[in-house]
């Protein structure tokens, strides 16, 4: 149990204030699971679908509540495959009755069509129907995905012994490898299964497909899709993922491979150092359960790599003895054989010979130089296509294609061509051959010279190519009558420009130096703009607190004009605030500041207008304003001064 | 206050001309260079797509795959979206038995012409964009022009920088120009892992000694003799 802990709970020493803690937490816990015991133990059961097609799964559920729940096994029925997939227990407290419950969730994995019964778990509980229907399934994954799979394509892999299992620290992961042999040789590949075991519950994600460490060793790419599978590791259920993939040594000696993988687990948060209310180490495991933990929130979340148990290799170096002169490095079980694409064919018609290597090996390393330097036969450079028959390209048949041109009529022969391994099984390199070929060559028709063809040997090549599978039957009659073609587009008018470089502009530091001393020069500007922009509004709002300095004397003024009743002084200092205020603005002497500037600027039913028309008319026809009036008016102008309205 | 103002303003003034007189005595250097760089050669200029074109075609008659396959690659990058080149590049990997190429997305449709071309598209697009920008915050007339050719100008940035990233992986690209064998460690003998066929285009992704560490379109890694390949790019 205690593996499967995060290692972040400390057991602080135990104090007389630890001890009292501990009681009173004990007690509380009393309290609170005391109607858990008095309650029923309660076990209910469920089965999702109830119809199913065979290759399907269906889903069993088994909740238990209260105290003194019977233990739970899965269920034996002749047919049916339980495999556990989750447990869960939850606690809830409700009005202060205080409830347990565990769940338990099985798949239910149907090996023959039929109308199951699954008996009740408790006495007298009913039993559960599962009806399986044939077909529809076929080699469908159960719905879950997490039953077992059954890897219809089976790779080398999947038959392989199991590895040992070394869990993570925290006992949220591990990765184990598969493998058939330890003793190798240099360039052997072997299968290789990969599993990723993670706990359900605790690991979050999985951040990457495992890795190689160290680079004694190559490992072909991975199966694209991993297996999913369940186990159970002491009582715990793990999700296993598995790749299906082949290693090979890159050098001798005893070597040592271990490979790992990225995940996120999630784990406690550490309690307090007096261990707090839980922090009992006695009630450590009530709370150990990852559900538990995510119901209330206590988990984390962290980043971690989990490594395999280091298998040990022993690599062995290819002997040097009796080793073929064409050897190319391929290390499996072969076998070889050869056609041509042609039993006839006319001088200077090429002729496609095909080499298959079938077999279990390296077969990067499967190579070939097939016919070269043969009387009679011009030949060239091989190609090859590697077809395999498994997802990691263990297996599979590699062809070589060879264009060759006959350059005398009569019947011809073709070479047998051989091969050669090293086969790790017995220690001794082998060499297959395969038979010569004949083929009956026609003179070659009058547009159609074998000298033609040589020069033109690239079209030769592409007709031998692209028609591989040509009819012996056809081959004599096309073989005049279908020079093959140049099949390259036509030559281009060269215009005689261009430049001295291939590189282009954007990684000539000359050129560089463009666009960067544009960005300068265009954030320059914009800096330069922007501070402009900047020492104008301060510039504005300096002159506006100054103009506000000068106008409050005058604001005064209004105020003890408004108390006397004297019009006239109000909205002379009116005026004069305003003359002040707009000369600031309008950037020239208060004094120019005259009533028909105000009507250009501002219109002449502007706040600013009327007041210098009553300015005029308070001092030569004497005005009559009531209290509430000169309020108003104060309200305005105060108003105009601190920029807000222009127009009444 | 004012004259703090307006010593503040010189100050602004003059930190804006040396910008950009800084900004043109480098656009100056950096054109003078460019134009240097492409005078600079009085023979007449080496690389052209045709004559890459041209190139590629003769080795490809003659049964030369690997310098085929460089002389279109190198055309390519001057003019990446000739249908000729491309069709010739195809039959003559199909010859030498090279599967259809499988680079990144980005690689395969993204370049949209001669590379110096998009070059300059760029840059006048910045320039475009920024004059526009500029005027715009100057609050100068035709706001809606100048946003038209502020947009227009990012755009062509966008293509530039866009091409410019497609480009970039050409760079490390290299032919092989014979079969090689790819080794686990960059000495001479080691085991090969596998072996890349002549003609093929590999990136190399490191350099050590006589080798380089290359990455064939499969992707697979192994160390090859550098005599063995040759640089789309030359050096």
């Amino acid at each position: 149990m205690s593996m499967a802990n995060p290692p972040v709970m400390n057991i602080p020493p135990v104090t007389n204030i630890a001890r009292v803690k501990q009681l009173v937490a004990a007690a509380t816990l009393a309290v609170l699971l005391a109607p858990i015991a008095l309650a029923e133990p309660q076990v209910t059961e469920r089965i999702q679908p109830e119809k199913i097609s065979l290759g399907e799964a269906a889903q069993l559920t088994i909740a238990t509540s209260g105290s003194g729940a019977p233990d739970i096994t899965p269920p034996m029925v002749a047919g049916l495959e339980f495999v556990a997939v989750g447990q869960s227990q939850r606690i809830e407290s409700i009005n202060g009755v205080t409830r347990s419950s565990t769940s338990i969730t099985y798949q239910v994995i149907p090996r023959q069509a039929g109308i199951f019964t699954i008996p009740g778990m408790t006495p007298g509980s009913p039993p559960l129907v599962l009806t399986v229907n044939p077909g529809g399934g076929g080699n469908t994954a159960p719905s879950g995905g997490s039953a077992p799979s059954s890897a219809p394509n089976v790779s080398a892999g999947s038959r392989l012994p199991s590895g040992s299992t070394r869990l993570a620290a925290d006992g949220s992961a591990f990765v184990r490898l598969r493998l058939s042999k330890h003793e190798l040789y240099v360039g052997e590949a072997i299968p290789v299964d990969i599993q990723v075991g993670t706990r359900d519950g605790v690991v979050a994600s999985l951040n990457g497909p495992p890795m190689l460490n160290g680079d004694a060793f190559t490992l072909e790419k991975l199966s694209s899709q991993p297996d999913r599978s369940q186990e159970i590791i002491d009582g715990k259920p793990f999700t296993v993922f598995t790749w299906h993939s082949a290693l090979a040594a890159v050098k001798p000696g005893n070597l040592s491979l271990t490979m790992e993988t990225p995940l996120t687990v999630r784990i406690r948060r550490a309690l307090p150092p007096d261990g707090g209310l839980f922090g009992n180490a006695g009630l450590d495991d009530l709370f150990n359960d990852p559900a538990f933990q995510n119901f209330f929130g206590a988990s984390t979340e962290k980043e971690i790599t989990v490594a395999s148990t280091p298998a040990e290799f022993k690599v062995l170096e290819l002997p040097a003895l009796d080793r073929p002169a064409e050897f190319s490095g391929a290390v499996g079980h072969f076998t070889v054989s050869s056609e041509l694409s042609d039993d006839k064919a006319a001088a200077g018609d090429p002729v496609t010979l095909r080499l298959h290597v079938t077999g279990t090996g390296n077969f990067d390393r499967v190579n070939t130089r097939m016919l070269h330097d043969v009387d009679h036969w011009k030949t060239y450079a091989p190609t090859a296509k590697f077809k395999p028959d498994d997802e990691i390209g263990y297996r599979g048949e590699k062809t070589f294609e060879q264009p060759i041109i006959a350059t005398q009529p009569g019947t011809q022969t073709v070479p047998a061509l051989e091969f050669s391994w090293f086969d790790p099984t017995t220690g001794h390199y082998a060499q297959a051959r395969t038979s010569p070929l004949t083929v009956a060559i026609t003179p070659a028709a009058p547009d159609t010279s074998v000298a033609s063809t040589a020069a033109g040997g690239a079209n030769a090549v592409t007709a031998a190519t692209n028609s591989p599978t040509s009819s012996p039957a056809n081959s004599a009659t096309n073989s005049a009558a279908n020079t093959p073609p140049d099949a390259l587009r036509p030559d281009h008018v060269d215009t005689g420009r261009g430049s001295d470089s291939l590189r282009p502009h954007y990684f000539q530091p000359p050129y560089l130096a463009i666009p960067s001393a544009l960005l300068v020069a265009l954030f320059g500007a914009w800096f330069g703009v922007h501070r402009r922009e900047q020492r104008a509004r301060d510039l504005e709002s300096a002159e506006r607190r100054n103009a506000s300095l000068q106008t409050e004397p005058l604001l005064k003024l209004m105020d003890e004009a408004s108390v006397r009743g004297d019009s006239e002084l109000f909205f002379r200092s009116a005026r004069t605030a305003l003359q002040r205020n707009l000369a600031s603005k309008w950037l020239k002497p208060p004094d120019s500041v005259s009533l028909e500037d105000v009507d250009a600027r501002l219109g002449t039913g502007s706040v600013v207008a009327r007041v210098f028309k009553l300015a005029d008319e308070a001092a030569y026809s004497g005005l009559k304003l009531s209290t509430s009036d000169f309020q108003r008016w104060k309200q305005l102008i105060i108003r105009q001064i601190s920029g807000g309205e222009t127009v009444s | 206050m004012n004259q703090g103002g307006i010593n503040k303003g010189v100050i602004n003034n003059r930190a804006w001309l040396i910008a950009m007189g800084f900004a043109v005595v480098g656009l100056g250097l950096g054109t003078g260079h460019a134009r240097a760089a492409a005078d600079q050669p009085q023979s007449p200029p080496v690389y052209s797509a045709p004559a890459l074109y041209n190139l590629g075609n003769s080795y490809a008659r003659a049964g030369k795959p690997a310098m085929a396959v460089l002389n279109y690659e190198r055309a390519r990058v001057l003019a990446p979206t000739d249908p000729d080149i491309q069709a010739n590049l195809r039959h003559v990997r199909e010859t030498a038995g090279l599967p259809a190429q499988s680079g990144h997305w980005l690689q395969q449709h993204s370049r949209l012409a001669n590379p110096d071309t998009m070059y300059w598209l760029g840059v006048i697009g910045l320039a475009l964009a920024g004059v526009s920008l500029l005027l715009r915050r100057l609050k100068f007339k035709y706001r809606g022009a100048l946003a038209a050719a502020a947009s227009l100008g990012l755009l062509l940035t966008a293509l530039g920088v866009w091409d410019s990233a497609a480009t970039a992986a050409i760079l490390d690209e290299s032919v092989v120009m014979q079969s090689s064998p790819a080794s686990a460690s960059p000495i001479a003998g080691a085991e090969p892992l596998f072996t890349v066929p002549q003609a093929e285009v590999v990136s190399v992704r490191d350099q050590h000694g006589e080798f380089a560490l290359i990455r064939d379109p499969s992707g697979r890694e192994g160390w090859v003799a550098r005599a063995n390949l040759t640089p789309i790019i030359p050096q």
